[in-house]
């Protein structure tokens, strides 16, 4: 018993130890995550501070424009602000509808300085530098693709490839997403062009789905594809070139192992991101002026309920009416057009013109 | 002068017309598999791509070719026999010009045979389609051009050749000069522009020759 | 006497170097009028005018009573030319190459280019590159025939050539020009076959005419005279004295132009002797003119 008792006494010491130890470690690691937090927390105190300070100091002595929601405040100088925000106002108003309001919180900051002039400028922290000689039309074109609207949620971000801006080339991103339509090696985006919805809901990435890789590229010839083309470096090589040869020989199953054992997010998508565009800008018009605010409602579901949302009617809908906004912005045939017709006959005709007028019927 | 142009140059449009016929035919000979594959339509647009290079080349050959050999036989006798022929100067110059471009023809006229068989035995996938009479008729006006323009040379004097040469060569020489002084001249661009710029002489042999496309 | 050609003084001048200066020739109608002078005096420029080939920078040239070159198609039209060189399409065969010629000449006589075909013993599908210099130049001459012109243009048109084929071609001119009454204008420095068949000569050198005459008053009037007793100073001849050299003693002799029997006594008015009168040909008169005609400052 008192045997019993002293072994019992010195496993207890024993193990006390470590158990006192590690009791110590904590408390000493959580007292530091403590410290680290507060010196965070003052870091981040002090930061907001000197913004704000730099917001004072450019904003001070500055005037505010005001076109529609759109501020900007910037120095006097000839750039051309009110211009160009009066050509960039309604390019925002008409994507963003009612949400464009919120640029009245968020002004633009720009400070104009002199191209010509060798003096050294201080140092921009807030807003942007832009040299006083710049146009109309370009200084218009950068407040379209930076406006200082609050960031979407990721998921909206993720599947845009970007933030969603007002597009400057409409009708040439249409053409694009035809030409993707027609050429994709994939059958789910032939099929979406062929009339299938369900095909171009998958293609566009609207339904949420456990396997991309079967439902982006459901067919064999496209995986061997993928595998012997998009990613035959990745995979000829070392260990992995026997599967590569094996797939190249048309073992579907092998082919599928390899894509799956790609990284996340590298499997290439059916259609790219100006697709997706495209279709956001249909559905936005289609909603009228709070579309853009319903669109970012709710950032949890899906993105088809979400487009379905913003435009404020069935999915189906707007993929078809999508669709045939794509289907008619068919590019140009490859057929010459008349001036360059003429314009070739017209310089045959003139080179023909010159050797009739040629002096070499003279042998003196 | 038809018949004398055509036993000079009978060998280049034969050749000529053969390869513009054979030119659609092999571009498009994958276009009819069964398969329908969704790769077909990029691989298609590939291929007739890669051999649609070939057409403003092989147009610029016959025009170059028929032009020389338009005035071959004027060039042999030193022209002395077109000179004593009881006909106006520019008269004779035309019906040169006329023959050559009759012969030329021939191999324009290959080339659409070719690009309609091709298209009309071909499938292409959905949304992909022929293009036949566009092709032929981007290759005539390519053809023509390059035909003039070679005709007008031959027909110039080499001092007018030289000169030509001699301009085109000093530009390249002032370039290379400025380039190695350092000096910010661009010669070669405004040149490239203006003949192959939209309005330019050549700017026909660019653009998009497909026989298939979207 | 109307003139089938014109030419009044013509200046032409291509570049540094040679040059055609103050030319005048007058070639009257239905003559065979022969052109010598030696390489490089100007014949071939001169034809090159008269054709149209060339554009002279003054003077006047008149062809068949029109202007060349204002009037060249026109006159191209009747007259047939025979350049010194083969200027034919080599790929066309003998016939080919008449059907060609046939077209652009209103006045082409088929029949007759036949019969010169037999006449030359030439393979009508032959290729005219193929030929022999003598075929060719018989194409040539047939070319001209044929196309019934009322001038010929003949560029040393048997420059190079055998005897035979040479006679055949000389043959075939003469029956044309008397078959028609067509004007000839050949030009050679062969001496002897423009003897033979001209009655016309011009004589050029280095760009300008030496001498324009009738054949038979310059073969009758170019003579060598042995001479004794002259005096070194001569006043005014009434011919031409082109050449005047010691012999033996105070024998010298004399070569003259535009000579004529009457002119005998002007020896004795000098107190000279006029031992011998030798005729000369026309090539010892072709040299003895030339030598003259370089002889005299310019």
């Amino acid at each position: 018993m008192c045997r019993r008792l002293y072994v019992l006494a010195l496993l207890t010491a024993g193990l006390w130890r470590p158990v006192a130890g590690q009791a110590t470690d904590l408390a000493r690691l959580r007292s530091r995550a403590d410290s680290l937090s507060r010196e965070w927390t003052r870091a981040n105190a002090i930061a907001d501070l000197a913004d704000s300070l730099e917001r004072e100091r450019a904003f001070a002595g500055r005037d505010t424009i005001a076109v529609g929601a759109l501020r900007i405040v910037t120095n006097p100088s000839p750039l051309p602000v009110r211009a160009a925000a009066e050509l960039a106002w309604p390019a925002l108003d008409s994507l963003y509808g009612n949400a464009a309001q919120d640029l009245a919180r968020h002004p633009y900051i720009i400070r104009a300085f002199d191209p010509d002039t060798s003096v050294p400028r201080p140092a921009v922290f807030v807003g942007i530098a832009l040299p006083w000689d710049m146009t109309t039309q370009a200084l218009a074109a950068l407040l379209v693709a930076n406006p200082p609207m609050p960031s979407p949620d990721q998921t909206l971000v993720s599947w845009l490839d970007g933030t969603l801006r007002p597009g400057r080339r409409a009708v040439e991103e249409r053409t694009d997403v035809y030409v993707q339509l027609v050429t994709a090696p994939s059958t789910i985006v032939r099929a979406c062009f062929l009339g299938a919805l369900a095909a171009c809901r998958a293609a566009l990435e609207l339904q949420r789905s456990g396997d991309a890789l079967d439902l982006w590229y459901p067919g064999a010839a496209e995986r061997r594809a993928l595998v012997t083309r998009s990613f035959a470096d990745y995979f000829n090589h070392g260990a992995g070139a026997a599967s590569f040869q094996a797939c190249a020989a048309g073992i579907d199953s092998v082919c599928k192992t390899l894509l799956l054992r790609l990284p996340a997010g590298t499997l290439p998508r059916p259609l790219d991101a100006e697709a997706r565009t495209t279709l956001l800008r249909a559905a936005l018009r289609l909603g009228g002026r709070d579309a853009y605010r319903r669109l970012l409602a709710d950032p949890g579901a899906p993105m088809g309920d979400r487009v379905a949302t913003a435009a404020d009617a069935a999915l189906d809908t707007v993929l078809a009416g999508w669709r045939r906004e794509i289907l008619a912005a068919r590019p140009p045939s490859v057929a010459l057009p008349w001036w360059a017709v003429s314009l070739a006959l017209a310089w045959a005709t003139l080179f023909a013109a010159c050797a009739l007028r040629s002096s070499r019927w003279r042998l003196g | 002068m038809l018949y004398s142009q055509w036993k000079w140059s009978r060998l280049i449009v034969f050749f000529g017309a053969l390869a513009g016929f054979a030119l659609p035919l092999v571009s498009l000979q994958g276009a009819a598999r069964a398969d329908r594959s969704p790769l077909a339509a990029q691989d298609l647009l590939r291929a007739v791509q890669s051999w649609g290079a070939l057409y403003p080349i092989l147009a610029a050959a016959l025009g170059l070719l028929v032009a020389v050999a338009t005035w071959a036989p004027d060039h042999q006798g030193r022209h002395v026999h077109a000179l004593t022929l009881p006909l106006p100067r520019w008269r004779y110059v035309l019906l040169r010009f006329a023959s050559g471009a009759v012969l030329l023809a021939i191999p324009v006229a290959a080339v659409l045979l070719g690009a309609v068989l091709a298209t009309a035995t071909a499938t292409p996938p959905p949304g992909l389609q022929g293009y036949p009479l566009a092709l032929g008729a981007h290759f005539a006006l390519a053809t023509a051009v390059a035909y003039a323009v070679f005709f007008a040379v031959s027909a110039g004097t080499a001092r007018t050749a030289g000169i030509i040469l001699a301009v085109g060569g000093a530009l390249i020489v002032v370039q290379v000069v400025a380039s190695t002084a350092n000096v910010d001249i661009d010669l070669v661009s405004p040149l490239r522009f203006f003949i192959l710029g939209w309005a330019g002489p050549f700017a026909i042999f660019t653009g998009r020759w497909m026989l298939v496309d979207v | 006497m109307t003139n089938v050609i014109d030419i009044d003084n013509v200046h032409y001048r291509p570049g540094k170097g040679f040059e055609l200066r103050d030319l005048s020739i007058h070639v009257p109608a239905g003559s065979i009028y022969g052109f010598l002078g030696p390489n490089g005096s100007g014949k071939t420029t001169t034809i090159r005018l008269v054709l149209g080939l060339l554009r002279a920078q003054r003077g006047r040239i008149t062809v068949l009573g029109d202007q060349m070159p204002g009037d060249a198609t026109k006159i191209l039209a009747r007259v047939g030319y025979v350049p010194e060189q083969p200027h034919l399409d080599p790929t066309l065969t003998v016939r080919e190459i008449l059907r060609f010629q046939a077209a652009f000449y209103p006045t082409w006589d088929g029949r007759r280019a036949e019969q010169l075909l037999d006449q030359f013993q030439l393979d009508g599908e032959r290729l005219f590159g193929r030929l022999s210099k003598g075929q060719k130049a018989k194409v040539m001459i047939l070319l001209a025939l044929a196309q019934q012109g009322d001038l010929l243009v003949l560029d040393e048109p048997t420059d190079g050539l055998d005897p035979v084929v040479r006679r055949d071609i000389l043959a075939a001119l003469l029956e044309y020009v008397s078959q028609r009454g067509a004007a000839v204008f050949i030009s050679s420095h062969l001496v002897h076959e423009i003897e033979r068949i001209c009655d016309w000569i011009a004589v050029m050198d280095d760009g300008r005419l030496v001498t324009e005459a009738p054949m038979e008053q310059l073969k009758s009037g170019t003579k060598r005279l042995r001479v004794s007793g002259a005096p070194a100073a001569l006043g005014a001849t009434p011919f031409a004295l082109f050449n005047r050299e010691p012999a033996t003693g105070t024998t010298e002799t004399w070569v003259v132009g535009h000579w004529k029997p009457e002119m005998a006594p002007f020896f004795s008015g000098i107190g000279a002797s006029l031992e011998e009168v030798i005729d000369l040909d026309l090539e010892d008169g072709f040299v003895e003119l030339l030598r003259s005609f370089r002889a005299r400052p310019s």
